[in-house]
């Protein structure tokens, strides 16, 4: 199997003093599930910020799938969100004024994907998801797992090859939270999509091809 | 590449989440482009029934053309210009002309014009109060009403009299040697109540020039100021009532231009309201914003989605401005009328029974251009705020 994700001797600092990653080396292969855990302020989400493109590192290399990521092109980075990557932040992440159905279509937007498609799309999502039912309903009328459900819809609707998670259960409550993890492992069974999961519940390593410790912005054996 | 169809229903949607807000906002530029709009459509109506009423008060289709004088050098009306002149399609009738100075010989002063008599009265179209009109080559003369008058109240001369003028002129050695001339009154016009009241008509026959004028008949009012640049390209002066509609939509240009730049200050402020609302929708948005470019979109897609919502709020604006500003110029209309003619005096009852504001289509998308591109420069910077944002910092935000 290829690895869908390499980073060498990835670094960030912020400012003079913090050091949030430093001298980061991990590999992910395509399907793999696989969790980043550490203490708060281990360097976890900045990890996955930078493997989704959102943030630059300070020193090291990032290659998603095969090429080389060049942080100060835009057009890249863009271009790799949009196709290659999809997003579950923990918490207030679906835009208000839209149904669920309007998030989980909103990335396509971008793509230029033309309605009829988007909505087909959508629903596809939202029934693996298992809310099909709440295609309607405005995030404001649904509850904390149901959002999450939406979330992860929206983040697999591009049909991307890696999926970022960052702290998707923090918000929730534990039987919700293990429903959602579950979900997100039968989608990585049956679709072969990659999982990148931050998490600091240990619940969740349960079942993982990789698990990835982080302390002090270093891998930790 | 976002559709702009999609685009515009993503913003929209933005823009009528807070309802209360994009009101208020859109009201801000409203109230401007009503401003503009109401004292625009009083300018333009004031000035069209100025206009109006010189045309109904003056012989707009005639105009005497002058021998130009330039860098003080004079210009003379050669025979080849007259010829020009008459061949103009839209010039109906020419005539040209000198003028005289006679004395009588009580020294009451008369200034006569010397004209083909056939082309005088293709120009001037004159009737008779009494008598006829004058044959070519004899000392026959024609009196305009209010010469008429006098000559008749003070020094007794009456239609068939034979009279007596002195034409001023000098002998070698610089004294004045008047000249006298013979002539017989034939017939006297009608009240015209222009120039012609004033005048003698005489026809000498005389077919060379010099002539120091021509007067020219146009054939519509609509075709005078193409006809008044042909003329005075050929290096003559145009004289005649154009030159108050001129001065008329001079002098409107300028209260117009003055009037919008006060109303202009509420544009500003219109348009200030604008960004303010967008700086504070931009920065309670910041973490969507961070998630819509983590989920795909470009900065280019953010700076679009906001100047889009600009753009709204601009034509929502516009027309909701129109709409008041229509409804300010009925108000104006009413309210303002029997002021106005008040103001102006009598010389502008004319303006009793007509409106006093015009609203034109031209007005009204004047309005629109306004208040959309005001929207649109107020969304700029919000915009490139917005686009500018760390996708990581933006979406840690909450």
């Amino acid at each position: 199997m290829a690895a869908i994700i390499q980073t060498e001797d990835l670094q960030k600092r912020f400012g003079r003093e913090v050091m949030a990653l430093d001298g980061v080396t991990i590999s992910v292969e395509e399907g793999e599930y696989v969790t980043v855990t550490g203490r708060s302020g281990s360097g976890k989400s900045t990890l996955l910020n930078i493997i989704g493109c959102l943030d630059q590192p300070t020193g090291g290399t990032v290659r998603i799938a095969g090429a080389t990521v060049d942080y100060t092109n835009q057009h890249q980075l863009v271009d790799l969100r949009r196709t290659r990557l999809g997003f579950v932040f923990q918490h207030f992440s679906l835009i208000s004024g839209m149904t669920a159905s309007e998030n989980v279509e909103y990335p396509l937007i971008f793509s230029g994907v033309p309605k009829t498609e988007r909505k087909k799309r959508a629903m596809e999502m939202l029934e693996l998801v298992g809310i099909l039912d709440r295609a309607d309903h405005l995030p404001g009328e649904l509850s904390g797992g149901q959002q999450q459900r939406v979330a992860i819809s929206r983040a697999l609707v591009a049909n991307p090859s890696l999926v970022l998670a960052d702290e998707p259960t923090g918000n929730l409550d534990s039987t919700t939270g293990g429903e959602i993890i579950s979900l997100m492992k039968s989608i990585n069974d049956e679709s072969g999509t990659t999982f990148l999961i931050v998490t600091h519940e240990p619940g969740i390593w349960i079942g993982t091809d990789q698990t990835i410790h982080l302390a002090d912005g270093r891998l930790v054996a | 590449m976002v559709r702009l169809s999609d685009v515009a229903t993503v913003s929209f949607r933005q823009v009528t989440r807070k309802r209360l807000r994009f009101l208020l906002t859109m009201l801000g530029i409203a109230i401007g482009v009503a401003a503009v709009v109401g004292v625009v459509s009083l300018g333009e109506g004031v000035r069209t029934l100025s206009v109006e009423m010189i045309k109904d008060q003056s012989d707009l289709t005639l105009l005497e053309v002058n021998a130009d004088i330039r860098d003080g050098v004079m210009i003379p009306i050669t025979g080849q210009k007259i010829g020009e002149i008459e061949r103009d399609p839209a010039i109906a009738g020419a005539v040209p002309s000198q003028r005289i100075t006679y004395a009588t010989e009580r020294q009451t002063f008369i200034s006569a014009l010397d004209a083909a008599y056939s082309g005088f009265e293709s120009v001037f179209t004159p009737t008779y109060l009494d008598g006829r009109g004058v044959q070519t080559g004899t000392e026959e003369v024609v009196f305009g009403y209010d010469l008429a008058e006098t000559l008749r109240r003070y020094e007794g001369i009456r239609i068939g009299d034979r009279f007596t003028l002195l034409l001023r002129d000098y002998d070698e050695e610089g004294r004045p040697a008047d000249i006298r001339q013979e002539f017989i009154l034939v017939g006297v016009l009608r009240e015209r109540g222009d120039e012609l009241d004033l005048l003698m008509i005489t026809d000498s026959g005389r077919t060379e020039g010099p002539f120091d004028s021509v007067f020219v008949r146009v054939e519509s009012p609509d075709m005078v100021f193409p006809v008044v640049e042909r003329v005075n390209g050929l290096g003559l002066a145009s004289h005649g009532a154009f030159e108050q509609i001129r001065a008329v939509n001079q002098l409107f240009d300028i209260i117009v231009m003055v009037l919008s730049g006060f109303t202009g200050i509420s544009l500003v402020i219109g348009a200030l309201m604008i960004m303010n609302t967008m700086i504070i929708s931009v920065f309670e948005r910041t973490r969507e914003i961070g998630i819509s470019m983590a989920i795909g979109a470009s900065s280019g897609d953010i700076l679009r989605l906001i100047l889009s919502e600009c753009l709204f709020i601009g034509i929502a604006g516009g027309i909701l401005g129109n709409l008041l500003g229509v409804a300010f110029a009925g108000v104006i209309n009413s309210v303002g009328r029997n002021f106005v003619i008040a103001e102006l005096g009598a010389g502008f009852s004319g303006f009793a029974g007509a409106d006093i504001v015009m609203v034109t289509p031209e007005i009204l998308l004047i309005g629109m251009v306004i208040a959309i591109v005001l929207s649109l420069l107020s969304g700029i910077y919000p915009a490139l705020k917005a686009a500018r944002l760390h996708p990581a910092d933006a979406i840690r935000s909450l």
